[in-house]
């Protein structure tokens, strides 16, 4: 390796009488940042304990040489696998699973209303050990991303079986009774067993295959046909098809799963995406138009999606109100209100691991894990999670834009959008930003399939990565004035 | 693609941004109005996580403790009342659902979290300390509380007693009867909380009520300490030994009669003030309350401290009423404490207090010193003056009569007559609506032992003639504080 990193191929045609210096994996940085994800974590984790019950948590060495394995695992993977993929998603996505894992750890241990014990009541003593088990599981999926698919191109080839999976994922909990697929009143589980799946997690891959496949293959007809009204180029009649059928089946889910969250994660991956592959601003007002009419007629129509604009807007006064499932036109707040109470209490500097009350905030450990950050590391911690979370959209956006294959530049940008959009979606609902909707933070709520999806599209993103910033092969010998040019 | 994906970007950009203002908004600026929301338990809860101060009673050095916070199961403080009953007046409670007595007043002290504490807060949470709470130290003193509320409790009666060093205003005892056992209020359980408390609520003897300083009897005769001390003020009698009239009956303005207590003659007719004062003539002092005067006996029942409804101790004392009388008939009533008076036994012992320290009435306080965590003081009393009740000389005449309500054998309060220990005193018996009277006794020592002296006021509801019920047990706590055998 050379110390010069360039961009690959862009060297060598603009100089074309010198050898293009080889660009640098950056696995060293990697292994770095590594380091330094997994010391952060196992201090948090030592921390958490110490401020529980004054002493170092039982297992620090067993998990934390768990987790380290794990993650140098992945290390080794990309090295061999990716050898050029972005040094940086891997060290985040790691950071943001452990410290999920110990905020998880945190308050198993505390319990139901901080008596140790008395377990809350959605969580098992067991959770971490499984939140970790899950961890493995999804990095399994990350390197078997990687494994398996060598080139991201080879998924255009799956376009359509893909989307129709997709849809089949998705759509697959609304058909269910109600017993086997109703968590906490989102109907998006399918439940076998002791196991409960969120087939829209994987729906949510899937589908952004399917629109960067589709939309790479009729961007031009749905970019270029059209009459000007107003400044803005409408598309045709006909080419509003995908649009309206997208729309519909985020609406479908909307009302059949009561899940405006998830409703809104599809609906934005594919305005955004069909922006991206047409350039056309007539695509992206005809979106939004399309989920605000829809939005505000669920609001009006569904009790339940009313209730949370309600409860959005005046959090406080609805604090202490207690609905039964019988009460449709019930609102409650008190989760909402209870976890802006905790960001409050723990104010700038926050409390502390341990020292804080994350437990009284219902499901603190899955959709209300960041107001638990932000009680006990405070509004520094939790901005500091935050641009977490930035960095690593960042880093997809720029393998976006570096890699040259339009289908791969669309589908790293599609899944690096719909990432900040979910975690736009659950932050801003839990901090009282936008109206709260039930999806999961990435990589650090509780359960298995947000976990093992989030580590899926790390691995594609990082697939896509190394595509990007992979050197062009270099001329096997000197041939003089003949030069390999790669077509940008 | 690339321009467009740079538009997406700073969409992401954006959402980004609005989040991290969103959290900034929330923990930043809304902190403070959030911490008051309807149902945040934080704040709450976490007083039991941490050990709140302990309330001390008799200074820095051999006091004990009355209030503290012990660690329970699941790392929780609870708060531990060591003499229960006895100290619930002064403690108070904490509960899960609130405060009383000092536990309230003092609360952000206890707590930590008063702006004094700060430093040593942010040092602990530097150090990794846990955060502490301030100690309480009080002025009263454990023997003589002991001795109150043993002898409140023998009578069995409703009763209130308040002890107060008359040079500083130290409140030295504060009892009432029946009280109530705050250990019960330190249970976590909610529930089990509001069954106590609703039990104590509804209960008809009221424990909780603090009868030292939250309820008011009438002061019957031992508001003749006002009105001769108005009397010598105004120049209406001149010295102790001036007669007064005292018919029996006296005929009042609107031809009712005022009677003396048994009806019995006061002396010869035209006895001394001194005598009348000594026998507790109700002719003489009712005659001599027309003279001064309605306004003039309300304004020195003002300098006594009546009518003062932002007393705090820092307790919140409830006022003692003198009303305001234009009608002579009705001021006689007032001048013997019958009528619309109404005073607290912090009152009745102020009474005593003023005079035994030259007619200046101190400002009755109960915290001695608070003390931060690190042994550092962080407030000591502050005595001040509440007024000037009378004048050195009038102070002067009014003990030498008081001496003689104990010391003359004639005397109301004969009965506790001790040779070795001069007590100076004036009885009282209320009539109330009730078929027995109210006990009241107001006194204090004019010598005292060792530089010490004491002033205290007891009132015995139901407790009879004054000198019966109230006085006995004020002698007790005299004898508590003084050491005296």
């Amino acid at each position: 390796m050379t110390a010069v990193a360039t961009h690959s191929g862009a060297g060598a045609a603009a100089d074309p009488g010198a050898l293009a210096p080889m660009p640098r994996g950056r696995r060293s940085t990697e292994l770095f940042m590594l380091v330094f994800a997994v010391g952060v974590v196992l201090a948090a984790y030592a921390n958490a304990g110490l401020g529980l019950n004054g002493k170092l948590p039982a297992g620090l060495i067993e998990y934390g040489a768990a987790f380290a394995v794990l993650v140098f695992a992945a290390h080794l993977a990309v090295r061999r696998l990716a050898p050029w993929a972005d040094p940086l998603m891997l060290p985040l996505a790691a950071l943001l699973n452990g410290l999920g894992i110990v905020m998880i750890y945190r308050l198993q241990e505390s319990g139901r209303g901080g008596n140790p014990g008395t377990r809350i009541s959605t969580m098992s003593t067991s959770t971490t050990l499984y939140q970790v088990a899950y961890s493995a599981v999804g990095i399994a999926a990350f390197i078997a991303v990687l494994a398996v698919i060598r080139e991201p191109r080879v998924l255009q080839r799956y376009t359509y079986t893909l989307g129709a999976l997709g849809l089949v994922l998705l759509a697959f909990p609304a058909v269910l009774p109600s017993s086997l697929s109703v968590v906490n009143g989102a109907k998006v589980w399918i439940r076998i067993g002791g196991f409960s799946i969120q087939p829209g997690e994987f729906a949510k891959l899937a589908l952004a295959v399917f629109f960067a496949g589709y939309l790479v293959a009729k961007r031009d007809v749905l970019a270029l046909a059209g009459r000007r009204v107003l400044g803005i180029d409408l598309p045709r009649a006909r080419d509003l098809g995908p649009v309206l059928i997208a729309w519909g089946a985020s609406l479908l889910i909307l009302i059949f799963e009561t899940d405006i969250g998830t409703s809104a994660l599809f609906f934005g991956l594919f305005v955004a995406m069909i922006y991206v592959a047409t350039q056309r601003t007539s695509w992206l007002l005809i979106g939004i138009g399309l989920f605000a009419v829809g939005t505000f007629a669920a609001s009006r129509l569904s009790g339940h999606v009313g209730a949370r604009f309600t409860a959005w807007l005046h959090p406080l006064t609805h604090a202490n109100v207690f609905c039964t499932a019988a009460q449709i036109h019930c609102v409650s707040s008190y989760q909402l209100a209870q976890g802006l109470y905790g960001m409050g209490f723990g104010g700038i500097l926050g409390t502390g691991l341990g020292h804080g009350q994350p437990f009284v905030t219902p499901l603190a450990q899955s959709d209300f894990i960041i107001t638990a950050f932000g009680e006990e590391l405070g509004l520094t911690g939790l901005m500091a999670i935050l641009l977490i979370f930035g960095l690593l959209v960042q880093r997809g956006l720029r393998a976006a834009v570096q890699v040259r294959d339009p289908f791969s530049k669309l589908l790293a940008g599609g899944l690096a959008f719909v990432l900040a959009l979910q975690v736009f979606v659950i932050v801003g609902g839990v901090t009282g930003l936008i109206p709260l909707t039930g999806v999961t933070t990435p990589f650090m709520s509780q359960g298995g399939s947000s976990l093992i999806a989030s580590w899926a599209m790390i691995g594609l993103l990082m697939r896509i990565s190394d595509t990007a910033r992979r050197p062009a092969p270099q001329p096997i010998q000197d041939e003089g004035m003949t030069q390999i040019v790669r077509a940008g | 693609m690339n321009r467009a994906m740079l538009r997406l970007s700073l969409a992401c950009l954006v959402m980004f941004a609005l989040l991290l203002i969103n959290v900034t908004y929330v923990q930043a600026f809304k902190a403070t109005s959030l911490a008051s929301g309807p149902g945040n338990v934080r704040i709450f809860n976490e007083q039991f996580q941490y050990k709140r101060g302990a309330i001390v009673a008799g200074g820095t050095a051999g006091g004990i403790t009355i209030a503290e916070s012990r660690l329970t199961k699941g790392n929780i403080y609870q708060r531990y009342y060591p003499s229960g009953p006895v100290y619930a007046p002064v403690t108070g409670y904490d509960s899960i659902f609130g405060a009383t007595g000092i536990e309230a007043a003092e609360d952000k002290e206890l707590a930590g979290t008063d702006p004094r504490l700060e430093v040593h807060n942010l040092i602990n949470l530097i150090t990794g300390k846990p955060k502490l709470g301030a100690t309480v130290y009080l002025t009263i003193d454990p023997k003589a509380q002991q001795a109150a509320y043993a002898g409140l409790k023998s009578l069995g009666r409703p009763s209130g007693l308040v002890a107060i060093d008359p040079k500083t205003g130290a409140i030295l005892a504060m009892a009432s009867y029946p009280s109530y056992n705050p250990n019960q209020y330190a249970t976590l359980n909610g529930h089990r909380l509001d069954k106590i408390d609703l039990r104590n609520r509804r209960n008809p003897s009221q424990p909780l009520l603090n009868r030292a300083i939250n309820e008011t009897f009438p002061p019957g005769s031992s508001f003749k300490v006002v009105t001769s001390s108005a009397a010598f003020s105004t120049g209406k009698v001149a010295s102790t030994s001036s007669t007064v009239s005292a018919p029996q009956p006296l005929k009042l303005p609107n031809g009712n009669l005022l009677n003396n207590d048994a009806g019995e003659i006061c002396g010869n007719g035209h006895p001394q003030i001194i005598q009348a004062f000594w026998l507790s003539c109700n002719t003489a002092f009712g005659e001599l309350g027309i003279k001064v005067g309605g306004a003039a006996l309300r304004q020195y029942a003002d300098k006594f401290g009546m009518n003062n409804s932002h007393l705090t101790i820092p307790l919140q004392v409830s006022a003692s009423v003198f009303p305001r009388v234009t009608d002579p008939s009705l001021t006689a009533f007032s001048a013997i404490g019958q009528f619309d008076d109404q005073v607290t036994p912090l009152q009745e012992a102020m009474f005593a207090a003023a005079i035994a320290n030259h007619g200046t009435l101190m400002r009755p306080y109960l915290v001695s010193q608070v003390q931060a965590p690190d042994l550092q003081t962080i407030q000591n009393a502050s005595r001040s003056v509440l007024s000037q009740a009378v004048s050195q000389q009038v102070a002067s005449n009014l003990q030498k009569m008081m001496i003689q309500v104990v010391a003359n054998p004639a005397g109301t309060a004969h009965d506790i007559f001790m040779p070795n220990l001069e007590i100076a005193g004036k009885t009282g018996t209320a009539q109330n609506s009730s078929t027995l009277d109210d006990s009241v006794f107001t006194c204090f020592t004019p010598v005292g032992v060792r530089n010490r002296t004491i002033a205290v006021g007891v009132v015995v509801q139901g407790g009879g003639f004054g000198a019966a019920a109230a006085a006995p047990i004020a002698q007790q706590v005299i004898k508590a504080y003084l050491r005296v055998p």
